[in-house]
């Protein structure tokens, strides 16, 4: 008989129970931080709205649309970065499950790298597609594309400093429950990001490019 | 669950349909409303993977309860996203006047 098939006794339940029972704080913090991401989720949600209701012709007006200033594969490289990325620092997730200080940081550091030339090739996109007259405040359609763009670099900007603070945390601390769990509450902040991307390289980059 | 392979598969499965809806938006390979079905369909594969493979959101009994949050947001994004989207291609149909020089509606 497992435990969720006990009915429920008032007196011995923990939600009511007058001590405090004690429970396994990082999977508690981890859901806790899982809300955050779906949260995260919400935000990119509204500007994928603004963005769908802002990505008709019209809203470009006369300016430039995403099919003469979008790059596909040069975009296709930075999808690449930011997998790669992704994929390092699951590597170092598994390091950590074998205890290896060594595999986690160096996966750190290959996440780092691996997100830095994400952000590198985004910056220099966005000077190219300004230096050609592609900038935010030309249309309704072009504040929209930059706003969803820029906000999900930002958010890989957070995530590469949130790296380095954990670096220096393992290097301090070790493997402590605070740094475990905010290391698995980086993963999967990180790991979102990705899913992220794919939204927006398929439905703004790609879709934005053919029509 | 949360082996180098699994976050392996994640990564050639996602990167494999991301290089696929590349391939065909560049070289226009199908028809306008069939390559848009092709990359929709690349990308919520290449989601699905992802969220099985690296977020590990199944149903063991460890992962369980972050299942259940997601499957509970995943309508609050299709609501937010739809419906917005549906009330302004409404009132672009009725209001937006003909401006000379100005793309017209799609």
């Amino acid at each position: 008989m497992h435990a969720q098939d006990k009915v429920v006794d008032p007196n011995e339940v923990v939600l009511w129970s007058d001590d405090y029972e004690g429970h396994d704080v990082i999977s508690t913090r981890t859901f806790g931080f899982w809300m955050y991401v779906l949260s995260d989720g919400m935000l990119f949600a509204t500007l994928f709205a603004a963005y769908g209701v802002l990505s008709y012709s019209h809203s470009y007006y006369t300016g430039p649309t995403p099919a003469q200033f979008v790059a596909p594969w040069y975009t296709f490289i930075q999808t690449m970065a930011l997998f790669l990325s992704v994929l390092a620092y699951g590597f170092a997730m598994t390091a950590l499950k074998s205890g290896s200080k060594a595999g986690v940081v160096n996966g750190i550091i290959a996440s780092i790298l691996l997100g830095g030339v994400f952000l590198g090739l985004n910056i220099h996109d966005v000077l190219r597609m300004i230096s050609i007259g592609v900038t935010p405040e030309t249309s309704g359609g072009l504040s929209a594309f930059y706003a969803l763009t820029q906000v999900h670099a930002a958010h890989i900007f957070i995530g590469l400093i949130w790296m380095l603070v954990m670096l220096y945390q393992i290097m301090r601390q070790g493997f402590t429950e605070d740094t475990v769990g905010r290391l698995i509450s980086l993963r999967m902040f990180w790991q979102f990001q990705a899913v992220m991307w794919v939204f927006i390289y398929i439905f703004v980059y790609l879709w934005g490019y053919m029509s | 669950m949360a082996t180098n392979r699994n976050y392996i598969t994640g990564f050639v499965v996602s990167s494999l349909l991301m290089l696929a809806a590349t391939i065909l938006v560049d070289g226009h390979i199908l028809p306008s409303f069939g390559l848009l079905l092709a990359i929709i369909g690349c990308a919520g594969i290449a989601i699905i993977a992802q969220v099985y493979f690296l977020l590990h959101i199944d149903i063991s009994e460890h992962n369980i309860w972050n299942t259940v949050a997601l499957v509970m947001f995943i309508p609050l994004f299709i609501i937010t996203i739809g419906l917005t989207w549906w009330m302004f291609s409404q009132l672009y149909m009725r209001t937006m006047p003909m401006i000379p020089g100005m793309p017209g509606m799609h």
